[in-house]
């Protein structure tokens, strides 16, 4: 696995053990270091994954048969509603820029931190805070709340659970996403190395920004819908309530002009990944660089003007129905000219199938298909038939578990050696994809079957020509249960005892490749200086980006 | 701290950023701009039931006493002179000064949140409150009305509230002045570059520092001060002036 | 794509279809060459790569075909829906009310029913509105839904094409028992229909309390063999101590005939101790009804 020859010697003064007084819990939870603020993300997402995935597990064992298999169906409705808000706010959302845009992004621009330190921390805090409270609305008040993630008005003003503690986590969790978003791009503004011009950005830095400003632009939107709900709930404004001349379609618009933009809050950290992996195992300079860059952005500008595809039969005028679905089509082209443009870059490239590329390839056929069940979930005649039913489960799990779920396995398989320091061995990540990819099909496939027969989501029950598909798909979940299990004890185990890693195991050629791994706490011995394009490696082997001076 | 990697210590251009006002400013303006999306929601939604009830709006309007939203706009724009002559003052060096105008900026929101409260007070006394008896015999548009004015003048306080929270705060940063800023930051310092870095940097040096980030940190919570201000000159038209 | 020749249901499938074979042509083609390029340019054969930088007129082919094709899916998908929300003259009206968990029909005689009985090759228009939260009508057979919202009205037509039953499903979620809010759409022939039609009034008459507490979705709630449910059961109700809280003080009072009438036509204004607030008032129960239903919940010992 490892490039160089030289087994590196254990650094003494790593992040992970800086020595000097900083060791022990306090050392971690109030630390302002952007390495170690990344490892409590990943450390405190892993574990809400673990209690979404239990949740999960849950629901599929009630739908193996019909009628009530193991819970009620209120239970039932709890359990997808707290699956929803765990896996979207707390893992799906904050996911990739918070482990690895906080590790990474200022490794890769050569700085020694993010611009705002102790707001980063913050970012961390109100994460925990607002999980904290995700959970205690399940223990507390009239019963966990049971509306869906999308807190749909009225019902969410009627229903007697505790959504109001629910929203207001969401409300916290989404004042850390912008706190995060607004340190970024500061950071991508004001940090750069000397050199580190724009089209010389990393194309993950270059998603990160794209998704930091989605962040800030679309939170906040959210932000008060969810306050609203909260207001409506204690003081009953009115403002969503029909019964007093407020308007339920209003609710969902305003949910949606943040929820859809979100998608790509999720989606865009993972092309970003796999924009960065891909030439480093192709060992080529990534092909189309400016058509990768310009494509997220303007994902993250079109991606504002499409939010109305959730709502093709709530009731809105047809006019503005027509409009969406076009403007729909319209986002998935940069998409599409993403998938091409990797494709090309494995044309005449010196390729190592190494897990992290492997995980790429997974990535690039799921996302495939959850965008394209997107275009036909764009198309007005089939969105009207298959809305709000399994496909759409389908749809979904494929982008958000297939595309940006694998899209954080490959980065956490591509940055493990520099974050722990440790190698890990090929073969267990290369069973544990493979199971997982089998298990993920297994899982999701049957559902877009489903949906297209007309089996509607949010179904705690259901008729019995849907059994086969059902159980297909519980079947699934338990394969890809053990897929996930595999990896995790291989990573886990490697952290603890792997080899140590190099400085650069892959022979990448970004910057954060340029320093040791573990990183030392100021990242770089010397500050770097860029003289030419990532990916260089025509350059005279791999010297490009290497920094001045060494 | 520890041997082999010493010569980082020594790349003292490494921590410049740490100091970086126009990266302060611009994560401000950020900032500033999710809050004007913030209430730009509760705008979107004023609109629309505007444009769907235009009489009832009308007609709600009026038991709104523009005499009292008036006042309010009058304490509000004054408030944001002082504090314009606040960040002034601070920045020709006069700590005192600053201090005063911040103190008077702090006054004049309260002055606003009292009067906020008495004509809350007045109309809850009336019966005008959400679901209340009087309201549930009223059209859907003056509900709506008075949801929103509950709605988006109470968003507004809190804001204002928040605002008298960090003005107090950088007051009693600014009361404790310059050369004990410093060496509070000197211990942040510390904490980020280990004792040589900050044993490298003179104090003197530090002092200065310290009085500049206090200017930038008046200066940004001058700009969120505006802010609020900005969101009232748009309240204060659409439920006083439109009846 | 659509019209007199072929059926809605068929003009949304062939739209599907289409985007289908589209979408199967670019994932093979995507996933053969990534498969294609890994095994032929693997290190151990190809040491050193060749840099490629781009290549102008391959990333304007790659945005441009995708697009036309693209624009091509949105054409059919808004062919088919403009026939979804044009309306032929003439089509029959049928009223549509959704509540927490149930279907109601109202035709345009007066007749109500809980199933959807219509007539085979006729344009059928809903007008849909619901009493309490947000549902969704939905007859997957006839590739139709529409929420139903409350407080406005909105509509979706069809024109069955065989008779026979399909089934009508609530697509939106709208609490406890959504996956329960199912009815049933069948299609008669014309005769049929139009003596189902004209029996009309008098059904109403006949039938038992029971299929009326169903058919106001009552059962949905309560039992009436003592079982919990979301409601109360209604059995041995009459003449109990109940708990209650009413603006929010709790007070415990007998159930006696007002008590029952207030608790069915105003269910806002007291709540049961420990149970849901989500009972929806009953829309057009009449008087008559009312009292056989509460005669009924007093015998029910
Ligand atoms: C990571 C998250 C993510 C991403 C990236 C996407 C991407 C897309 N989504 Fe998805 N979507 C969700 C998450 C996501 N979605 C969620 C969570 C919901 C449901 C929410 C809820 O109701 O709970 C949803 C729902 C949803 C709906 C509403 C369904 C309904 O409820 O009725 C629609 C409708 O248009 C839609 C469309 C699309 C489209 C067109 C894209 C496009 O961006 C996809 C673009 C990608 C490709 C097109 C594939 C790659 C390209 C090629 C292989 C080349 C060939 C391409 C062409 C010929 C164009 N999505
Ligand atoms: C990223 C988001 C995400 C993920 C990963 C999942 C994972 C799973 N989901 Fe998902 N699901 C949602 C997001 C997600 N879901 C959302 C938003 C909804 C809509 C809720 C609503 O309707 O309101 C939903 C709804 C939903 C339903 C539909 C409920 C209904 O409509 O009735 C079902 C049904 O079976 C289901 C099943 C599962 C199962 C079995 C799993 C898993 O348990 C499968 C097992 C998964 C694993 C074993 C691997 C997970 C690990 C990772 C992704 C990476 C971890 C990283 C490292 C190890 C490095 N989910
Ligand atoms: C959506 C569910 C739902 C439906 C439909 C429903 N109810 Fe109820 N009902 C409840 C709930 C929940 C309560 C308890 C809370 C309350 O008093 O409002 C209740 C309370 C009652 C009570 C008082 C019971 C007691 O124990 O004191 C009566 C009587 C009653 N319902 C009758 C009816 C009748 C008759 C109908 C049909 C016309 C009906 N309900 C439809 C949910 C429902
Ligand atoms: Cu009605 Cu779901
Ligand atoms: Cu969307």
């Amino acid at each position: 696995m490892a490039r160089t020859a030289a087994p590196p010697a254990p650094l003494a003064c790593s992040y992970l053990h800086p020595g000097g007084g900083r060791g022990g819990l306090l050392g971690w939870v109030l630390t302002t270091d952007h390495k170690r603020i990344a490892l409590l993300y990943l450390y405190s997402i892993l574990g809400f994954v673990a209690v979404g995935v239990a949740l999960g597990l849950l629901m599929r064992l009630e739908l193996i048969a019909p009628g009530r298999t193991i819970v009620g169906a209120s239970t039932y409705n709890a359990l997808f509603t707290l699956h929803g808000v765990i896996m979207i706010f707390l893992f799906i959302i904050p996911g990739i820029p918070a482990i690895f845009g906080n590790f990474i992004l200022p490794l890769q621009i050569g700085a020694r931190d993010v611009a705002f330190p102790r707001l980063n921390l913050l970012s961390w805090h109100c994460y925990i805070a607002g999980a904290i409270l995700a959970v205690t609305a399940l223990f507390t008040g009239g019963g966990p709340p049971d509306t869906g993630w999308t807190f749909y008005a009225p019902y969410s003003i009627r229903t007697t659970t505790n959504v109001t503690l629910a929203v207001f986590a969401a409300f916290v969790l989404g004042f850390s996403s912008i706190l995060t978003g607004l340190n970024f791009i500061v950071t991508i503004h004001r940090l750069r190395a000397r050199g580190m011009g724009w089209f010389r950005l990393p194309l993950f830095v270059w998603s990160l920004y794209s998704t930091a400003w989605i962040q800030l632009l679309a939170t906040p939107i959210l932000a008060i819908t969810l306050l609203l709900v909260m207001m409506e709930r204690l003081f009953g404004l009115g403002l969503f309530d029909p019964a007093r001349g407020g308007d339920p379609l209003l609710y969902q618009h305003l949910f949606w002009i943040y929820s859809h933009p979100a998608v790509y809050i999720m989606i865009l950290p993972a092309m970003g990944v796999v924009s960065e992996i891909l030439p480093t195992f192709a060992r080529r300079t990534i092909f189309g660089y400016k058509a990768i860059a310009f494509s997220s952005m303007a994902i993250a500008l079109f991606g504002y003007l499409v939010w109305g595809h959730h709502m093709f039969t709530s009731g809105m005028s047809d006019t503005s129905r027509w409009i969406f679905s076009l403007l729909t089509f319209l986002v998935a082209i940069p998409s599409a000219v993403k998938v091409f443009n990797w494709t090309a870059t494995l044309y005449k490239g010196s390729i190592d199938a190494s897990p992290p590329l492997l995980f790429v390839f997974a990535f690039v056929f799921l996302f495939m298909i959850g965008g394209l069940t997107g275009l036909m979930q764009g198309a007005l005649s089939v969105n009207v038939h298959v809305h709000d039913t399994a496909f759409v489960v389908g749809h979904f799990h494929y982008v958000m578990f297939g595309g940006a779920g694998f899209g954080l396995m490959a980065a956490l398989l591509y940055w493990f050696p520099k974050i722990f320091g440790r190698l890990y061995p090929r073969r267990p990540v290369y069973i544990a994809l493979g199971v997982l990819f089998a298990g993920f099909n297994l899982l999701y496939f049957p559902m877009l079957v489903l949906g297209w027969m007309g089996q509607p989501r949010r179904y705690y029950d259901y008729l019995p020509q849907f059994q086969t598909g059902h159980l297909i798909s519980t079947i699934g979940s338990w394969v890809l249960l053990v897929g996930l299990l595999i990896l995790t004890v291989t990573l886990m185990r490697a952290a603890r005892r792997g080899p140590w890693a190099p400085p650069d195991p892959w022979g990448g050629t970004t910057l954060e490749w340029r320093t040791a791994s573990p990183p030392p706490v100021e990242n770089f011995a010397v500050e770097p200086a860029v003289t030419g394009r990532p990916y260089d490696y025509g350059a005279l082997g791999r010297g490009a980006a290497a920094p001045e001076g060494r | 701290m520890s041997r082999g990697m010493g010569s980082t210590l020594a790349a003292p251009a490494q921590t410049a950023h740490h100091r970086d006002a126009v990266g302060a400013k611009l994560g401000m303006w950020l900032f500033l701009f999710t809050e004007l999306l913030l209430f730009g929601g509760l705008f979107l939604l004023y609109a629309v039931y505007r444009t769907r009830f235009p009489s009832d709006f009308h007609f709600a309007a009026t038991t709104l006493d523009p005499l009292v939203g008036t006042v309010n706009t009058l304490i509000l724009l004054t408030s944001s002179l002082t504090m314009v002559l606040a960040v002034a003052a601070l920045e020709r060096g006069r700590r005192r000064a600053a201090q005063a105008f911040l103190a008077a900026t702090m006054a004049l929101g309260a002055l606003f949140l009292a009067n906020k409260a008495s004509e809350w007070a007045a109309k809850i006394g009336h019966g005008l409150f959400p679901r209340s008896g009087l309201l549930l015999d009223r059209t859907d548009g003056e509900n709506l009305f008075y949801g929103l004015y509950y709605g988006m003048t109470g968003l507004h306080a809190l804001h204002v509230l928040v605002g008298l929270g960090i003005l107090a705060v950088i007051w009693g940063l600014l009361a404790r002045g310059p050369r004990r800023g410093g060496e509070a930051a000197a211990e942040r310092g510390t904490e980020r570059l280990g004792s040589e870095a900050a044993a490298e940097r003179g104090t003197e040096r530090l002092g200065s520092e310290a009085a500049a980030e206090r200017g930038i940190q008046l200066e940004n919570a001058g700009l969120y001060w505006h802010l609020v201000d900005v969101v009232w000159i748009y309240l204060f038209p659409l439920f006083y002036l439109i009846s | 794509m659509y019209g007199p020749v072929t059926s809605y249901p068929a003009s949304v499938d062939a739209t599907f279809y289409f985007i289908v074979a589209v979408s199967l042509f670019f994932l093979l083609l995507v996933t053969t060459l990534m498969i294609v390029f890994a095994v032929r340019y693997r290190r151990s054969r190809r040491p050193r790569a060749e840099q490629i930088e781009g290549h102008t007129l391959l990333e304007i082919a790659w945005t441009i075909i995708p697009l036309l094709l693209v624009l091509a899916m949105f054409h059919f998908g808004f062919e088919g829906f403009r026939a979804l929300r044009s309306v032929p003259e003439g089509a029959m009206t049928v009223k549509v009310t959704g509540r927490m968990w149930d279907w109601s029909f109202r035709y345009e005689n007066g007749r109500e029913a809980a199933k959807l009985y219509v007539p085979v090759d006729r344009a059928i228009k809903l007008s849909m509105t619901s009493v309490d939260v947000l549902h969704s009508f939905y007859i997957p057979a006839f590739r139709v839904k529409e929420d139903v919202v409350p407080g406005r009205e909105t509509y979706l037509w069809f024109r069955p094409q065989t008779t026979g039953p399909a089934d009508i499903y609530c697509a939106e979620y709208c609490g406890q028992r959504h996956a329960y809010m199912m009815s049933e759409v069948v299609v008669l022939e014309a005769e049929e229909f139009e003596a189902w039609l004209a029996a009309g009034g008098e059904e109403g008459e006949k039938e038992g309390v029971p299929a009326l507490l169903a058919r106001h979705a009552c059962l949905d709630c309560h039992s009436l063999d003592g079982s919990p449910g979301v409601g109360p059961t209604l059995r041995g109700l009459y003449g109990r101590q109940r708990a209650l809280i009413v603006a929010g003080r709790e007070e415990t009072r007998v159930a006696d005939e007002a008590y029952l009438r207030r608790a069915i036509l105003e269910p806002d204004a007291e709540y049961v101790r420990d149970h849901e607030r989500n009972m929806p008032a009953p829309v057009g129960l009449s008087e008559e009804d009312l009292e056989r239903i509460i005669a009924y919940i007093r015998a029910l010992e």
